[in-house]
């Protein structure tokens, strides 16, 4: 390992630096030919490599301390987050990797941008201190902007952009004043000190208002209601390669900050966060799978979904902020939403095929008798994303509420439950319209071989993380550990 | 000689520089004013971080200068959103020759 004289411990920034130099070498490579499937391979074998080293550090964190100081921390928690977004990420490339055909990624800064934006997640989830955090989220969160505004003369793809980037540089800001309020109360930016100075003694009107500022402004990033109104217009005009990648990657990122600053920046004695959270779960819960309930469009029934989703990841992140609840949880509902989310949005970009209209539930009808392959696939998503055993969205659901209970919010992990039930239908419905209903036309998918294998390896992942959940929960929690469901 | 203006009164300043920007962003109807809006509430934060490095200027020089330094971080934060964001109004402009917000709600299905 090098170590440079000040002690600087360069592997646990590896991945995050591995990434930076793939995405400069395919932007130069770019200059001189402007080819995206050389920009997209240049993404594979960056990402590769970076997730050699974030895995190094998920299996050997101790071994490689905080770097920086206390500012880049690498822990169990920080490193899976980290092999998701790669995981995520690679998916992403792979999905837009027959780019001509779905007109994105025909330009050489496409598979840079996403290599950016991951990094910024990576940075994020390592964060140590709000500093590293607000750079982090800027750099994933203007590559996304950009990528979000891709489909430059089309409409719905600029008004997306636009929307996104406008909404975000407001949450951005909030979240800017509640960090600087915070050093006013506690003259501190990492974690670790602000919650040690939180906790010295009654915080004052500053430390609450700074973190309700910052509470917003992630939620604003997670998708909490009452901050969620981006999503669904965002997911549903952005192109569904950038979609699959944003619902995904930034979720991961900006939920591993919010699980960093609610566990070590919010201590168990400031209850009134807490409990400020709570009441966005709870919303969040709500908004998510009724507005789910009434969407026609894959894309935005996702989006919603997403939302819904984000209540769950929610309530996880609740308990483990409050230390009754392993950080574990977090991390293996976000691999596994990684999984089947992209997976299926995966699926709605093959049978959309370049139709702005055709990810309408009419689109899908009798998709399993014409390309069984591919229904089958969105059945497994979908189902996971509805909680069913054993595929990997139940135990994500399940340990979510667990930790719920665990740290004595009974009524929220109900109301959870009862969402969980609200959701099956909306995520039926698009299961039946493929299997029962007849298809009105000959159905047309997008010819890409690279995107059937992003489905398959998205099936692939729902399946196997659901037969064998121990596997990634041992992983990030230390060996020997087992997933547990009943106390 | 003048009495130095107590820090506490930077923060008032900075409060109400915050909050106007966030009514500007609530209200306007132009996404550039949208935008110069967010702009205040950044610089707003710039202006808060800066009276508390000096609230904190007993508690040793390496807190207070780390409020100092934040506010340099803000403030190339604050510079690479103006290069993406007026890139992609530039793009919308150049296909619609308007920047009103209302006019950004074909998404709605």
């Amino acid at each position: 390992m090098i170590v440079p004289p000040d002690g600087l411990v360069l592997g646990g920034i590896a991945p995050a630096l591995t990434l930076l130099v793939a995405a400069a070498t395919a932007l130069i490579l770019g200059t001189v030919r402007a080819d995206a499937r050389q920009g997209g391979a240049v993404a594979l074998l960056g990402l590769a490599a970076a997730a050699v080293f974030a895995v190094r550090n998920l299996v050997d964190p101790g071994a490689h301390g905080a770097t920086f100081g206390v500012q880049w921390v690498v822990d169990g928690a920080s490193a899976g987050l980290a092999v998701a977004i790669l995981v995520g990420t690679f998916l992403a490339v792979l999905l837009s990797w027959d780019a001509p055909v779905a007109r994105v990624g025909d330009r050489p800064e496409f598979h840079p941008l996403l290599l950016l934006a991951a990094t910024g997640g990576i940075a994020m989830v390592h964060a140590g201190d709000f500093v590293v955090l607000l750079l982090g989220l800027e750099i994933l969160s203007l590559s996304v902007y950009a990528l979000s505004a891709w489909r430059t003369g089309v409409r719905e793809g600029e008004e997306a952009g636009m929307k996104y980037f406008l909404l975000g540089a407001f949450a951005s800001a909030i979240l800017i004043y509640g960090v600087a309020l915070t050093y006013g109360a506690t003259g501190a930016f990492d974690f670790a000190s602000i919650g040690a100075a939180l906790a010295a003694g009654a915080p004052g009107p500053l430390a609450l208002l700074g973190g309700a500022f910052v509470l917003v402004g992630l939620g604003f990033k997670v998708s909490f209601a009452p901050f969620h109104q981006w999503a669904p217009d965002v997911y549903t005009g952005a192109p569904t390669p950038v979609t699959a990648f944003m619902s995904v990657v930034v979720k991961v990122a900006a939920f591993g900050a919010l699980l960093r600053v609610a566990s070590e920046a919010w201590p168990a004695t400031v209850p009134s966060l807490d409990l400020m959270l709570a009441i966005l779960v709870a919303l969040t819960l709500v908004v998510g799978n009724l507005g789910a309930l009434l969407q026609s469009g894959a894309k935005r029934m996702l989006g919603y979904s997403a939302v819904a989703h984000a209540g769950y990841l929610g309530l996880a992140v609740l308990a483990a902020g409050q230390g009754l609840a392993s950080p574990t949880t977090v991390v293996w509902y976000l691999l596994a939403y990684t999984f089947m989310n992209l997976g299926a949005f995966a699926v709605t970009h093959l049978v959309m095929h370049d139709d702005p209209q055709g990810d309408r539930i009419e689109a899908w009808q009798g998709l399993g008798a014409r390309k069984p392959g591919l229904a089958i696939a969105m059945t497994l998503f979908l189902f996971s994303l509805a909680g069913f055993p054993p595929l990997a969205g139940f135990f994500g659901k399940a340990l979510a509420v667990r930790a719920a209970f665990d740290a004595g919010w009974s009524s929220l992990a109900v109301l959870a439950l009862l969402a969980a039930v609200v959701a099956v239908v909306y995520y039926t419905r698009f299961v039946f319209a493929m299997w029962f209903a007849r298809a009105p036309r000959a159905i047309e998918v997008a010819p890409s071989d690279a995107a059937r294998w992003a489905v398959g390896l998205a099936a692939a992942g729902t399946v196997a993380m659901g037969l064998f959940p121990d596997v990634w929960y041992a992983l990030v929690e230390g060996a020997g550990a087992a997933l547990a469901l009943v106390p | 000689m003048f009495e130095p203006v107590p820090p506490s009164y930077w923060v008032a300043l900075s409060a109400a520089l915050f909050a106007a920007g966030a009514v500007g962003v609530l209200t306007r109807r132009s996404a550039i004013l949208v935008f110069l809006s967010v702009e205040l509430m950044l610089n707003a934060a710039n202006l808060s971080l800066v009276a508390f490095a000096n609230r904190w200027a007993d508690a040793g020089a390496a807190v207070a200068m780390s409020g100092q330094t934040v506010v340099f971080v803000v403030l190339a934060i604050a510079a690479a959103e103006v290069a993406v964001g007026l890139g992609i109004l530039v793009a919308i402009f150049r296909d619609r020759a308007s920047t009103d917000v209302d006019v950004l709600s074909e998404v709605r299905s």
